[in-house]
């Protein structure tokens, strides 16, 4: 065996790791895109229901009622494309419900607040570990080696949410 | 939260000082306080002694000068075996590294892992070109964990630029009421007493802006008094003080657990005159949750724990005159001192294990949502078959 083809057959060798490699590695991270997204779902959909409640409980006057319910529900029932501008309405409105509560204006049953107050916290986490996943699957998937060999195969591009993240806020609740 | 099985992997060595094992002790007597069920895994350098139950061997560690320290790392291929080992018998729930993008035994568990992985970034340092060759290696490696934290701002814009990944800010957590409930040593108390801790031998730790300082305080405040405690040579720095200020300063050496909290809580100023490297300041939180008014130099790091100022009183880095003057209208001035002090004491809240240990489960609790275990990654079953 000639030493031009030792080094053709160390190539290939090379080259099939890597290939294999970085194919198991956009595996893992389209995995973590969609673990995540599952949770930061789940946790959405778990604060619309909590809106409503909230409606429920609460004295709220008529108009932020009506604001808060029709946001979580057009939340709930938002297509993907729609979800973020949707999410964030909600968030806003649900602001409304913490500065009430701040100020002590407001009659919710206390286990409720904390829930939500709660539940805003985990959601604020839940949006940066997915957007965290989002970004590093688009960037390997930008790479021109990842590219050449469709490595990708048909998965779909990773949708960038425009998750307000600084619309959330944790309250304090009221001593 | 339900009670899981977590992994804990410690890139230094468990039996030296320093402020990221110290995390990891606290966190995981928090966390196996809490009901969760925790194993350590770190280098040992003496293995003579009989560790926590917790504590894993990964074996010796070696020493590499690192950032203006030493540091006691491990890695190659027997720890790397050892890590494998310990996350195929360990059934966890899920990793927690401190350190990983350092090459270290953190770097080889999370190259061996897949599942739920957490990472802690406690280093801050400015983009170093080495970076540039090593990072397209560690990239892989580092974009597996499924969330990560950093100690401290300055850690977070660390690891941006880095990686340009972003993090999760939780602080390190200390037990504020152990120094809060300290009691007052005679030795360490007394009207004009400004402490200092640390390995003063390290330039970075900044002892020498402290002792410049000295002539200029002693002139204005005869009484005043230094105390240094941590292991060190003192030969040197004393040398060159002046003779006649040499009883004002009194080296007090290496002190234990207790004896800090005490030292803490029973000096009127502690002094952090650190002149950079620091990526949060853990002792300045526990000097502050002691009811103590702090100093420390003006480092970004130093600035964000002392809030700008509000917390505890800053002084331009390196500049022993503006130390001089901002020590010397402390210790006169007592109102203003106890006001100082008692701000620090309620922002330090918001780092007890309590608040801080809450958010990591918060974090746990996100990184295991999907249901996943961690595993031996798939590209290391084929090697090791069990």
């Amino acid at each position: 065996m000639s030493i031009e083809s030792f080094f053709v057959i160390l190539l290939v060798v090379i080259l099939g790791w890597y290939i294999s490699f970085s194919a198991s590695r956009l595996d893992r991270l389209h995995h973590r895109v969609e673990t995540s997204w599952a949770t930061l779902d789940a946790l959405l959909q778990q604060r619309a229901a909590l809106a409503h409640e909230i409606v429920a409980e609460s004295n709220l006057d008529p108009a932020t009622a009506y604001l808060i319910s029709a946001s979580a529900s057009a939340a709930r029932f938002a297509n993907l494309e729609e979800r973020s501008a949707a999410e964030s309405v909600l968030s806003e409105s649900l602001k409304l419900v913490q500065s009430a509560a701040r100020d002590e204006l407001l009659e919710l049953p206390t286990p409720l607040l904390v829930e939500l107050s709660d539940l805003t916290t985990k959601v604020k986490l839940a949006i940066n570990i997915h957007l965290e996943a989002v970004n590093a699957t688009r960037n390997v998937r930008k790479k021109l080696f990842i590219r050449l060999f469709r490595l990708a195969g048909k998965a779909p591009l990773p949708v960038r949410y425009a998750f307000e993240d600084d619309v959330l806020e944790s309250t304090d609740l009221p001593q | 939260m339900k009670k899981i099985r977590i992994g804990m992997v410690c890139p230094y060595g468990w039996d030296t000082p320093g402020g990221v094992q110290t995390h990891i002790r606290d966190l995981t007597e928090h966390l196996i306080e809490e009901g969760h069920h925790v194993s350590v895994l770190a280098p040992v350098t003496d293995d003579s002694i009989q560790h926590e139950d917790y504590l894993v061997n990964a074996g010796k560690p070696v020493s590499i000068p690192v950032n203006g320290s030493v540091a006691r790392v491990i890695f190659g291929p027997i720890a790397s075996s050892r890590a494998k080992q310990w996350i195929a018998s360990g059934d966890f729930d899920l990793l927690h590294l401190h350190e990983p993008a350092i090459p270290s035994l953190s770097l080889l568990a999370c190259s061996a892992a897949e599942g739920p992985l957490v990472g802690t970034f406690h280093v801050s340092t400015p983009k170093k070109k080495a970076i540039y060759a090593i990072g397209p290696i560690l990239e892989p490696i580092v974009e597996k964990l499924t969330a990560r934290i950093a100690v401290s701002e300055l850690a977070r814009d660390t690891l941006k630029d880095h990686f340009e990944t972003d993090a999760v800010v939780i602080p390190n957590g200390i037990d504020g009421q152990k120094y809060a409930n300290a009691k007052i040593s005679e030795k360490f108390s007394g009207d004009y007493t400004v402490g200092f801790i640390g390995r003063f031998e390290e330039p970075r730790k900044g002892l020498k802006v402290l002792i410049d300082s000295l002539p200029i305080v002693a002139r204005f405040i005869p009484n005043v008094k230094y105390l240094i405690a941590g292991p060190g040579e003192s030969k040197d720095f004393v040398k060159e003080i002046d003779p006649q200020l040499r009883n004002r300063i009194q080296f007090v050496g290496r002190l234990t657990d207790e004896e800090k909290e005490s030292f803490l809580k029973s000096v009127k100023i502690y002094v952090a005159p650190n002149t950079g490297g620091e990526s949060f300041g853990i002792i300045l939180t526990e000097a502050l949750s002691a009811g103590t008014a702090v100093v420390a130099s003006d480092i970004p790091a130093f600035k964000a724990v002392l809030e700008n100022g509000e917390a505890g009183a800053l002084f331009i880095n390196e500049d022993s005159k503006d130390l001089a003057k901002t020590l010397i209208s402390l210790l006169k001035d007592n109102e203003n001192r106890e006001t100082l002090a008692s701000n620090g004491k309620l922002s330090a809240q918001k780092y007890d294990w309590q608040v801080v240990a809450e958010q990591i489960e918060n974090i746990y609790e996100m990184a295991i949502a999907g249901g996943q275990r961690v595993t031996l990654a798939s590209e290391n079953k084929f090697w090791s078959r069990r």
